[in-house]
């Protein structure tokens, strides 16, 4: 099987400024300023054609970082990313034109992602029946529910075909029926041996869908491996982080702090 | 952030600049269909609100240069005529300020082109170059709309079209380029520091005085005569005097002027330089500056 995504040393640095001030210091001085937080440190990977791997990882270990990264929308510090077909990332925030129809916004969208104008003919039908909006199509986005927002922007997203697929959180959208009629859109992308992506929180659907399971601590890799092996490992450390107490929690998140706002001393 | 100090301390060399200037250069060729297409919707996404829509790019000007007339011709000038072509205050001022009405929000609405749009468009499969060039154009439709109308409204006076004309898709092609170059070093600039967009509004506005719209430079002498020569430094003067030309069919402007034509050339091909290269340098990273 070929590799699609191959991630190597990726780390992101963010710098923390509390001030305007300080964002401008740091641009001027030679050294920069203000605080380094690196959402994500010295990650190394590699996903196959048929790989559905599911993201875990409590709140800020790097999740959507990393799925952004891969993405190509916020590019890393360090390392390099290569990835193989066209991608699409599927999040809450639609990123639709809000000024525009939904017509409108099909066209836009598939304009920008390269097609030429008989092929947006081809596939607009396409997309309208699955986003199953009805008159809303030729109304203005900003007249959309938040579900008829999301279900536009996912049926926009997988009806591209792409060879890659990154979802974040965003397969709870919608009612039960939309919800159905995407998770089958999703086995059939994994049965026609796409990589898919998967973030999320609920470990029954990453347990139910995924052939791997990627687990993110402190914007590290805590575990990647077949999701059988994976998933009760990360079960049994929500049990332990739930049972904390409050200050056992705050001891855990600063502890984290601590860890993400110097770089590892173990990059080669 | 590690970029721009790179940028700001060690002074790109000559070569690379021209590298990033053919660089996108190409990609505004390869992508011109794109541009169209796109600028179409953005048009259509700024008007959608307004029942009149698109009719008001030609209401409001309209009212504009009502009261600009009134205030500069008959308030200032008494109804005085324009020299040396001799042309009534009103054809004279609407054949300068109608490409203002272009240029004016060409120039604002470029410069935030790249930030306000970033989150929207994500990962594209263009070159991002092609943001400040559709935002430009969309412009331009309602440009060529205006200069229509002008241009049908000057039949019925003593300035009816003439062969001199022909000159007014050259400026056209230059203003579009002159916009573009800016627009590459100020959505870049204004993406890194916000700031910088307040002062783009602040020197538009000081502009509106210092291009022959309003009133005519022309006249200074003796002493003063260096006013003109001055004001000449910037390149909107050479296009508004273009557009002048040839739609009042006075002088062919860009001959009869060849060295102020040299000038300006120069001028858009620095910047087009200076605007490619940071355009190129930091294009990577403009979501990291969000």
């Amino acid at each position: 099987m070929s590799d699609t995504v191959i991630v190597k040393n990726v780390t992101k640095k963010f710098k923390l400024h509390r001030k305007a001030s300080e964002k401008l210091l740091d641009i001027i001085l030679p050294n920069g300023y203000g605080e380094d937080f690196y959402a994500l440190q010295n990650i190394t990977f590699t996903a196959k054609k048929g790989d559905v791997i599911g993201l875990v990882g409590v709140n800020g270990s790097g999740k959507s970082t990393l799925s952004n990264i891969i993405s190509g929308i916020i590019p890393p510090t360090h390392g390099e990313v290569t990835t193989k077909g066209q991608i699409s990332l599927i999040a809450i925030k639609s990123g639709l034109n809000n000024q525009l129809t939904g017509r409108e916004n099909i066209e836009l969208k598939l304009l920008m992602l390269g097609f030429n104008k008989k092929e947006i003919k081809e596939l607009e039908p396409e997309i309208i029946d699955f986003a199953d909006i009805g008159k809303f199509i030729d109304q203005p986005v900003k007249k959309y529910s938040s579900g008829m927002k999301s279900r536009l922007g996912f049926s926009i997203s997988v009806t591209v075909d792409p060879d890659i697929l990154i979802i974040d959180e965003a397969l709870s959208v919608g009612d039960q029926a939309f919800a159905d009629k995407s998770k089958e859109k999703m086995f059939s992308f994994r049965d026609s041996g796409k990589t898919i992506f998967f973030v999320s929180h609920a470990i029954s659907q990453v347990k139910q869908f995924c052939t791997k399971v990627m687990w993110l601590e402190y914007g590290e890799i805590r575990a990647f491996d077949k999701t059988e092996i994976v998933v009760p490992e990360y079960k049994k450390f929500l049990k332990e982080y739930r049972a904390m107490s409050r200050e056992e929690r705050k001891e855990f998140r600063e502890r984290a702090m601590e860890k993400q706002s110097r770089p590892l001393e173990t990059v080669k | 952030m590690a970029e721009v100090r790179a940028f700001l301390f060690i002074n790109v060399r000559k070569d690379h600049d021209m590298k990033s200037m053919f660089t996108v250069i190409k990609e505004q060729i390869q992508s011109f269909y794109l541009i169209r297409r796109l600028s179409m919707f953005e048009m259509r996404s700024a008007n959608n609100n307004n029942y009149l829509g698109i009719l008001w790019e030609i209401i409001n000007p309209g009212i504009q240069i009502m009261i600009y007339w009134f205030v500069f011709g008959f308030g200032i000038r008494r109804g005085e005529n324009v020299q040396p072509f001799d042309i009534p205050f009103i054809f004279w001022m609407l054949s300068g300020i109608m490409v203002w009405f272009f240029i004016n929000p060409a120039v604002l609405e470029s410069s935030k082109s790249i930030y306000t749009r970033i989150n929207f468009i994500s990962k594209m499969s263009f070159p991002m170059s092609v943001i400040p060039s559709y935002v430009i154009f969309a412009k331009f439709y309602q440009h060529l709309m205006l200069t229509g109308i002008i241009l049908i409204i000057f039949q019925f006076t003593d300035y009816k079209i003439s062969p001199y004309i022909i000159q007014l898709p050259y400026f056209m092609f230059s203003l579009l380029v002159l916009l573009l170059a800016l627009a590459l070093v100020t959505s870049t600039l204004s993406t890194i520091v916000r700031d910088v967009q307040m002062v783009i509004q602040s020197i538009m506005r000081v502009m509106l005085y210092l291009t022959p719209l309003l009133w005519p430079p022309y006249r200074f002498d003796g002493k003063y005569e260096w006013i003109q020569t001055v004001m000449q430094i910037n390149p909107f003067y050479y296009i508004v005097e273009g557009y002048r030309a040839a739609i009042l069919g006075t002088e062919w402007y860009f001959v009869d002027h060849w060295r102020y034509t040299l000038y300006f050339w120069a001028v858009v091909i620095v910047i087009l330089a200076i605007g490619s290269a940071l355009h190129v340098k930091f294009r990577r990273h403009f979501v990291d500056y969000l």
